[in-house]
């Protein structure tokens, strides 16, 4: 697991790291695609809380190019099925998510992204 | 408008209004409660229309099943004068196969009495034949009697008869969700742990949240996913997170093995709408941004089996929190190691409750519901101790959905966020009003709960403390495995 749908709502919490903490840069994937029942209707809905440019890199780095540069701004049936197919398809199952920001990584094993901070990084 | 007997069971009692106006709520439908005892075995609603009715009986764990109201009475005279009044809504049944079926509520009548009864029902005039086996339409009579023991023959057949009023319907259906809890049951389940929630609780939770297709419920304290597999059940996404990463995984014995939470999800087939499962402390939460979750739904840990812990460590703790990575010998950082496990400390449910209410608020949507248990210590349980977060409202229904153990009880919280901002994400702070050393005037009925419940809900009053938790030892007291929680609902 760890859906891009997801992936798209994480940043990195570490204490005191606010800038290029988002988004997580995936490395080391092991990429699974699973063919899910489509939603469009929630896929729309879902637009104004995605972020686009975020969302078009990542899913880039793991070698999808469906996604336009620009979030367009009448959706096409066929757009929609591609976007259903980036968020909630394609499941980084092993890998890490790394942050720009301060270089911590968040290690995903079987579909489970560990995001606990070590001690150091907790802050009060 | 056209009104339905509902039969409930009588199981979890307060849970039984708000799951009805939960299941109108999110087909949209208004529904009208007429009975004026709503806690009866039947109970009379108002409906627009037929297909309402299907949606309750789909949804509704406890509704037994529902008929048409034809006609009722304190007796069959009063009864047989009413339906005589307007014998036309019959019309549409005159050439049907039919039967008629005699059910007691709260007693268990003596179905003798049917034949008799059918003869009652002579004037009507139906003309089609009697089919005792898939009739196109079955007539029910229900009597309905007073809540009383009588565990003899002699006794049963005493107050045969003696029903307090009758009511004559056309039956719609049998309820469909009832069966639902059976095929979720923990115990057939392929993952659960010590602290899965009973399916049927589960659903009724579940029902809570307004879960459809298309929204997205979140369990902040996801555990074993038991509140995922029921909301997801009726088509909502769901996703959850722990600071427990091994509560979600289980033992993977298998090399191939999959996390206990997804092998679960597979058996109900519902892979496609979990969308995943993280590990990580709420407090110190990931989330980029708020203002996008449907419903919340969790059972916080509470200590009976499982305590609260969030990251940190306890203040006045042997070891200070650490600020600096720590290098090892062999020129790698602790942190780095496989198998790394950052500390920990206790999250008293009071400041706990509060960061849930507020979370709730940064994260849903306008209107998304919060749905969660809140355990009290009976004697100290005060109204106002379910927390008040501004653009958070507590919806209940008389004294609210309670499971009552006695000493203590859980209550069912369902709120609404009537806000249409996201606001800003809660600090997770210690909460000044709950710190003992500020000697709050009032302490909630869950502060320090679990240390309360590990030694017998001593009252506050008598042993000179307001919180058992101030004088907590340095390791707190093991608890004994729970052998007896009386699952019933006492009212």
């Amino acid at each position: 697991m760890v859906r891009l749908i997801t992936h798209n709502m994480l940043a990195c919490h570490v204490k005191n790291c606010t800038k290029d903490n988002f988004p997580l840069a995936f490395s080391e994937v092991e990429l699974v695609i699973r063919p899910a029942p489509e939603n469009l209707d929630f896929i729309q809905r879902f637009l104004p809380k995605l972020d686009w440019s975020a969302l078009v890199d990542t899913a880039r780095s793991l070698g999808d190019e469906t996604l336009p540069e620009q979030m367009p701004e009448q959706w096409s049936e066929d757009q929609l099925k591609a976007l259903h197919h980036v968020l909630m398809e394609m499941h980084v199952e092993e890998g890490n998510m790394t942050c720009r920001g301060c270089g911590h990584v968040y290690p995903i094993s079987n579909g489970i992204p560990n995001m606990l901070l070590a001690e150091h990084e907790v802050g009060r | 408008m056209p009104q339905y007997i509902l039969r409930i069971s009588h199981e979890h009692l307060t849970f039984r209004i708000p799951s009805l106006l939960s299941i109108s709520q999110v087909f949209k439908f208004p529904i009208k409660i007429i009975s004026q005892n709503k806690y009866r075995g039947l109970l009379i609603v108002e409906l627009e229309k037929e297909e309402h009715v299907h949606s309750i009986l789909d949804r509704h764990t406890l509704v037994l099943s529902a008929s048409e109201l034809l006609a009722e009475g304190s007796s069959y005279d009063d009864l047989h004068n009413d339906l005589r009044q307007h014998l036309e809504i019959l019309d549409p049944y005159k050439q049907a196969s039919f039967k008629f079926t005699l059910e007691g509520s709260g007693h268990r009548v003596v179905e003798a009495r049917i034949t008799d009864i059918v003869e009652s029902f002579d004037y009507t005039a139906l003309e089609g034949p009697i089919r005792m086996k898939n009739p196109e339409v079955e007539f029910v009579v229900f009597e309905d009697y007073e809540l009383e023991v009588a565990n003899t023959t002699e006794a049963r057949f005493a107050r045969d008869g003696k029903f307090t009023r009758v009511y004559f319907g056309r039956r719609i259906g049998m309820g469909k969700a009832r069966l639902l809890a059976a095929s979720h049951e923990v115990k057939h389940r392929a993952y659960y742990g010590n602290t899965s929630m009973e399916a049927h609780m589960a659903f009724l939770m579940a029902g809570q949240t307004l879960p459809a297709p298309g929204k997205i419920i979140y369990d902040p304290f996801v555990g074993t996913g038991s509140m995922l597999y029921a909301s997801a059940h009726w088509g909502a996404y769901v996703f959850g997170s722990d600071i427990d990463g091994r509560q979600i995984k289980g033992k993977m014995k298998e090399k191939e093995g999959k996390p206990g939470i997804f092998r679960a999800a597979e058996q109900y087939g519902l892979s496609d709408l979990l969308l995943d499962c993280l590990t990580y402390d709420v407090t110190k939460s990931p989330m980029r941004r708020g203002g996008w979750i449907d419903a919340i739904i969790t059972d916080p840990p509470y200590g009976v089996r499982a305590g609260a812990k969030r990251q940190g460590r306890k203040e006045g703790a042997k070891k200070a929190l650490k600020t600096e990575p720590v290098l090892m010998p062999d020129g790698r950082y602790s942190h780095e190691m496989p198998g790394y496990q950052p500390p920990s400390r206790p999250y008293e449910l009071a400041n706990l409750t509060l960061d849930l209410v507020q979370l709730a608020r940064y994260l849903l949507v306008p209107g998304g519901r919060l749905v969660f248990f809140l355990p009290t210590v009976t004697e100290d349980y005060q109204e106002i101790d379910v927390p008040v977060v501004e653009g958070m409202r507590e919806l209940k229904v008389d004294q609210g959905s309670v499971q009552d153990f006695g000493k203590w009880g859980r209550r069912l919280i369902t709120m609404e966020k009537t806000a249409q901002d996201d606001g800003v994400p809660p600090k997770f702070e210690d909460h000044e009003e709950f710190d003992i050393n500020n000697q709050p005037e009032h302490l909630p009925g869950h502060h320090g709960f679990r240390e309360r419940y590990a030694t017998g809900f001593r009252s506050r009053s008598k042993s000179g403390n307001p919180s058992p938790s101030t004088t907590t030892p340095a390791s707190p007291p093991t608890l004994e495995p729970v052998v007896t929680v009386d699952s019933t609902n006492k009212v």
